[in-house]
């Protein structure tokens, strides 16, 4: 195995409860928002 | 009256041309020079090239848009900038030679007060035999491009539904490749419609990349506060890889693509075939074939233009080692260093060196990706440099110059993993600064608190809202300029 293979097969894998937030409509609206809202704090710190 | 050129209809000199617009009184002029008739959103290609969108959905022409805000429009490519004017011009000036098929080959030299170099990439396929639609490979750089990587992708699932096995690589064809973000979000959009069409099973997709780890797309990689540890960008990724079963070459340069065969060569010099039934590797860029003559027409491309042919603004190019690479390296103002009214924006600038670590096999071959500064920096410095030269005709010479260092700006990059409203995904990132700041943030060059990562559904749907966004703003709709950058 070379080394790409044997560090992806190390990397941690998600939980059930992680996919299924992943795609939970109603935690990923409350994340769509957070998101977004980071996104712009970001633009409005960084862009002069 | 002042005139204003701009070369190139891209994310960065598009931004340009409607900020000036907007700025400046009735009389001045802005002109745009693009061989292309169209605009198009780049990130969006990947939608294409899945056959999840059609090319009349990631473009549209730039003629009614400019001819609405009343900006100068000529398809054309520029060959030639003269800063210091000619024998007839005291006025700098550009050849351009028209692309418009009204105008096919027509010749032009055009004065301006202010030129704008914002003419994006050269797609080089030509630094690897056999890369390119042209040769053995597909692309998704270009809409068109896409179009033709999707019918490609539909005979490879039509051949996997027949229950022939497949070999799909997606990646990078050079070792000196920027946008590892774009291939990788490709893979997982290819991924995800492998599944999505029931053939899965029979497909092997695989990742090539000159990156020395996942996850560090030409930005040195990131650091992110989760859970009450600091993660990083690679173990992130390599989770991604490990749930979708993608395998992934890392630390390559791809030497040649001969049909049906990719040859490569890894970082510690050992050299590699891969096999494929389908294969979409990035090309390297450099700068567009523009020479620059002086009042005397010799030739300065040497000092205009760094070798790759991307412009020298007010960066600090002096060779250094990694150790010393500091963010003040980075331009702000983006200003040529010779010519106060020339300026150079989007990938059109010569960054004055990586941001991931470089690194070369023993025989000196680079593999090492070369620094994004697309889209969302592209758009910033479009609107800085519009009101820097704005400022200039309003106020006069002395008016200072707005700065927007990629090491003092933020970036959001989604990275789409799936396309459909309830099934897609997507990797969310932002980043501050782009370029590593150690002096600021020393644990890491970046902030921890700005820069996040997180994947999902909701992902998936930004990255939906800012296709919509930002082709509303291209299209110069009302309150365009409300919409940041």
């Amino acid at each position: 195995m070379d080394d790409a293979a044997s560090s992806i097969a190390a990397a941690p894998l998600p939980t059930r409860k992680t996919l299924r937030a992943r795609s939970s409509l109603p935690y990923q609206v409350m994340r769509f928002v957070a998101f977004n809202i980071r996104m712009l704090r970001m633009v409005r710190k960084g862009h002069h | 009256m002042a005139r204003v050129v701009i070369l190139g209809a891209g994310i960065s000199g598009h931004t340009a041309a409607l900020h000036l617009k907007r700025r400046l009184k009735r009389g001045h002029e802005v002109i745009v020079v693009s061989p292309n008739a169209n605009w198009n959103w780049i990130p969006s290609n990947i939608w294409v090239g899945v056959g999840r969108m059609t090319t009349d959905q990631v473009t549209f022409p730039l003629r009614p848009v400019y001819r609405r805000k009343g900006i100068d429009f000529r398809q054309a490519l520029a060959v030639a900038i003269r800063p210091e004017g000619d024998g007839d011009h005291e006025s700098g000036s550009v050849d351009i030679v028209y692309t418009d098929p009204t105008r096919l080959g027509e010749e032009e030299r055009l004065t301006y007060d202010f030129l704008i170099n914002a003419t994006g990439p050269k797609l080089n396929f030509a630094a690897t035999p056999g890369l390119g639609p042209d040769g053995n490979s597909l692309s998704v750089c270009t809409a068109k491009h896409a179009e033709q990587t999707s019918a490609a992708f539909d005979s490879i699932v039509d051949a996997l539904k027949r229950g022939e096995r497949k070999t799909l690589v997606i990646g990078v064809g050079h070792g000196t490749c920027t946008c590892e973000g774009a291939a990788f979000e490709y893979t997982f959009n290819i991924e995800h419609e492998l599944c999505e069409r029931g053939v899965r099973e029979l497909a092997d997709v695989v990742y090539l990349t000159n990156e020395y780890d996942l996850g560090d797309f030409g930005v040195g990689g990131m650091s992110f506060a989760q859970n009450g540890f600091v993660t990083s960008s690679k173990m992130w990724t390599e989770s991604l890889f490990r749930e979708r079963k993608v395998r992934a070459i890392l630390r390559a340069h791809v030497e040649r693509v001969e049909p049906g065969v990719i040859h490569y060569e890894q970082l510690d010099g050992t050299k590699g075939t891969l096999a494929f039934d389908f294969a979409m590797l990035l090309p390297p860029f450099r700068g567009a074939d523009l020479k620059a003559y002086d009042r005397q027409g010799e030739d300065i491309s040497d000092q205009l233009f760094a070798p790759n042919g991307f412009l020298r603004v007010d960066a600090d190019y002096a060779a250094k080692p990694f150790e010393e690479w500091t963010a003040e390296d980075w331009p702000s103002t983006y200003q040529s260093v010779g010519y106060s009214n020339l300026f150079g924006i989007g990938i059109a600038f010569a960054p004055p060196h990586p941001i991931s670590r470089p690194r070369s096999t023993p025989d000196g071959t680079v593999i090492s990706p070369a620094p994004p500064r697309t889209g969302m920096p592209s758009g910033v410095m479009g609107r800085v440099v519009a009101h820097s030269i704005a400022d200039r005709i309003e106020r006069g010479e002395t008016a200072p110059l707005h700065k927007a260092s990629m090491a003092s700006m933020g970036a959001a990059c989604i990275a789409s993993a799936g396309a459909g409203m309830r099934t897609g995904t997507a990797a969310a990132m932002t980043m501050y600064p782009i370029v590593p700041n150690f002096t600021r943030f020393p644990e890491s060059g970046r902030s921890l608190k700005e820069t996040t990562g997180e994947i999902g559904l909701g992902a998936h749907w930004t990255k939906l809202l800012l296709h919509y966004l930002f082709l509303y703003k291209a299209k110069a709709r009302p309150g365009w300029f409300l919409i940041p950058e």
